[in-house]
């Protein structure tokens, strides 16, 4: 009995192959369209998951905690006189001043983050070397050197030179001579980034001595960092306190967000697909109910009529998936996800030229699966229902 | 008998507004191993006749017995099981799959059967070297003559070795050649054993000398002159 229905089964996927052939410009037509939602849907999911991932692997060396001076629900400088009030909280390592904030380039209409650092100050500041692509960080003595993110150099255009000027606020011109480069796989923070030490950025900057934008606490022991960002609130109460797991889980919301919304987007042109797919199968042409009418005839029950169907509709949407990921695994991987980019990378003009690896887990192929093949599957076969009751005896009597 | 039908009645629609009754108190017997013809001008319900043989659906009322089998106690899906056991059909026009090679028009009775593709093209070729068209296996059945389709037809209805063979208006389109050709094809089918019901109002078929009994319709009746 297992060998008959195995036999039938082939024999009906068989038949559903032909029949695909026969029909070849309507079954390539579907898939390709077909292929297209999958790619963009898998294209997102991947893009997504990359991007998260780097997020993550590249937060993993911010400081532990940033305490940021709030005055009327908005950031000001803090000082750096704050230190010794953090001198007794027992688990801090070090606490380093940081001056950062945005220049706006108005020859380019681009906006650059430019960060004031005391690399010489920070626990692992030797190891920042190691996210450049050539030269080394500045240090408290090196005025005017300044460590840039991939995309400046391009903004700048700083092609044959090593030197460029900024405007400080009372628009005196301040000069940089570029003594390294971020390497490009830490782009996702580092594209528009010009790292200088933190005299020159408070210089550029305008900003009063005795003033920071940030401190960076690092602890002694990873797992006290939510204690001891604690005692720090209870020791400054003005101070805003940011954890990196608070900061890990904003970008991974903001990425949530961003994906969600394209998400939506997309599963409109899924759903417009399928409502296509569900009135394309319930109209039926006098070709489609003669075939229909004669299979009965010649001893096919509705059953098998339908399993027809069903095989075709796992054949086109097993072959758009497979197309549609391979699709989207090469976008995401040597096309740089451009066509996301601009949805997924911010506001920013200079937008980071990632190289990602998606990661695709047995979830994410199944997610896409539950959004893509299974309503195509019900979308088909369930009107197909109908077009399988053709009367046997319409195929009698001319 | 092989086929024995008594008092039956066939009403499309029935109860509704448009109600049509088809047959109205049909007492048939066929026996094993005869040729038949039903005749009658077009709508006089020998197509509905047919089908009631043929197991496509059972009669409104009466009794309707093929191969031993009552038809009005079977479920559609055994309907469907008992008619690939023992008819085979040829349509009016034929009704072959243009676009399937001529192979695959012969075998598709067989798929819903479970029969391994090996057994299936053995069996069809025997077929087609039976009638002889076993060099036009491989062609699109589009592309074949209108000879080479009525032998098609008839061995596609011959794949399953059922003992029952109906053909409704077989040689309506066809040529005089044609269908003496197609008449004496059934006349070595029946002499092999096969009964062979024809629906038809063509002279070549009712007034051929192997059909052992005319059967007159009109109005859904039999007709008695």
């Amino acid at each position: 009995m297992a060998r008959y229905n195995l036999e039938k089964q082939l024999n009906i996927l068989e038949y559903a192959l032909s029949s695909l052939w026969r029909r070849r410009m309507k079954s390539l037509s579907v898939l390709l369209v077909f292929g297209a939602v999958i790619f963009l849907l898998a294209s997102f999911q991947m893009v997504t998951q990359a991007l998260s991932d780097k997020a993550r692997q590249v937060l993993a060396h911010t400081p532990e905690i940033t305490l940021q001076k709030m005055s009327a629900g908005r950031q000001e400088g803090i000082p750096l006189a704050y230190r010794d009030k953090l001198a007794g909280i027992f688990g801090i390592r070090r606490v380093v001043p940081r001056i950062w904030g945005y220049y706006f380039d108005e020859v380019r209409l681009a906006n650059y983050t430019v960060m004031g650092m005391a690399v010489d100050e920070m626990p692992e500041g030797a190891r920042l070397d190691t996210a450049l692509a050539r030269g080394t960080m500045p240090g408290p003595a090196e005025q005017g050197r300044a460590v840039i993110g991939s995309s400046i150099t391009n903004a700048l255009d700083l092609a044959g030179r090593d030197t460029f000027s900024l405007f400080r606020p009372d628009l005196s011109l301040k000069s940089f001579v570029v003594i390294g480069e971020f390497s490009r796989d830490t782009d996702i923070l580092t594209n528009d980034l010009i790292v200088m030490n933190l005299a020159d950025a408070r210089d550029l900057f305008g900003i009063p001595g005795g003033l920071v934008s940030d401190l960076c606490v690092y602890v002694a022991n990873p797992t006290e960092i939510e204690t001891i960002a604690k005692k720090i609130s209870d020791a400054l109460p003005s101070v805003r306190v940011l954890t990196r797991p608070q900061i890990q889980k904003t970008y991974q919301a903001v990425f949530g967000w961003r994906s969600g919304f394209g998400s939506i987007c997309l599963l409109s042109a899924l759903a417009a697909f399928v409502i296509l797919a569900w009135d394309k199968a319930s109209g039926l042409s006098p070709e489609e109910r003669r075939e229909i009418a004669i299979l009965k005839v010649l001893g096919w029950e509705t059953r098998d009529i339908l399993a027809v169907r069903f095989w075709e509709s796992v054949i086109v949407s097993g072959l758009a998936c497979i197309i549609g990921m391979t699709a989207a695994y090469v976008h995401v991987v040597y096309g740089a996800a451009s066509l996301f980019r601009p949805v997924l990378m911010g506001w920013s003009v200079l937008k980071p030229d990632l190289h990602l690896l998606p990661r695709l887990a047995g979830g994410d192929i199944l997610l896409i699966l539950a959004f893509t093949v299974i309503p195509y599957l019900a979308a088909t076969v369930i009107p197909a229902w109908r077009s399988a009751t053709v009367p046997a005896d319409s195929a009698l009597g001319g | 008998m092989l086929i024995e039908l008594s008092g039956v009645s066939k009403t499309y629609n029935q109860g509704r507004a448009n109600e049509v009754r088809a047959l109205s108190g049909i007492d048939l017997g066929v026996e094993q191993g005869s040729m038949v013809c039903l005749k009658g001008p077009s709508g006089s319900g020998k197509s509905t006749l047919l089908a009631i043989i043929g197991c496509i659906f059972p009669p409104t009322s009466g009794r309707a017995a093929i191969a031993g089998r009552q038809l009005a106690r079977l479920p559609d899906r055994f309907l469907t099981l008992h008619r690939r056991e023992t008819i085979g059909f040829i349509f009016q026009r034929f009704n072959i799959l243009p676009e399937l090679t001529v192979l695959e028009n012969i075998t598709l009775p067989l798929l819903p059967l479970g029969v391994a593709p090996k057994e299936r093209r053995q069996r069809a070729q025997e077929l087609l070297e039976r009638f002889g068209i076993s060099h036009r296996a491989q062609f699109p059945a589009g592309q074949i003559s209108g000879g080479e389709l009525q032998r098609v037809a008839i061995a596609r209805a011959l794949i399953n070795n059922q003992p029952i063979i109906l053909a409704d208006e077989p040689t309506a389109h066809l040529d005089t050649n044609l269908s003496r050709e197609f008449m004496e094809i059934m006349q070595q089918l029946k002499e092999a054993g096969k009964t062979v019901v024809i629906a038809s109002h063509d002279p070549l078929v009712f007034a051929h000398p192997a059909i052992d009994r005319t059967v007159t319709i009109q109005d859904g009746r039999i007709h008695v002159p």
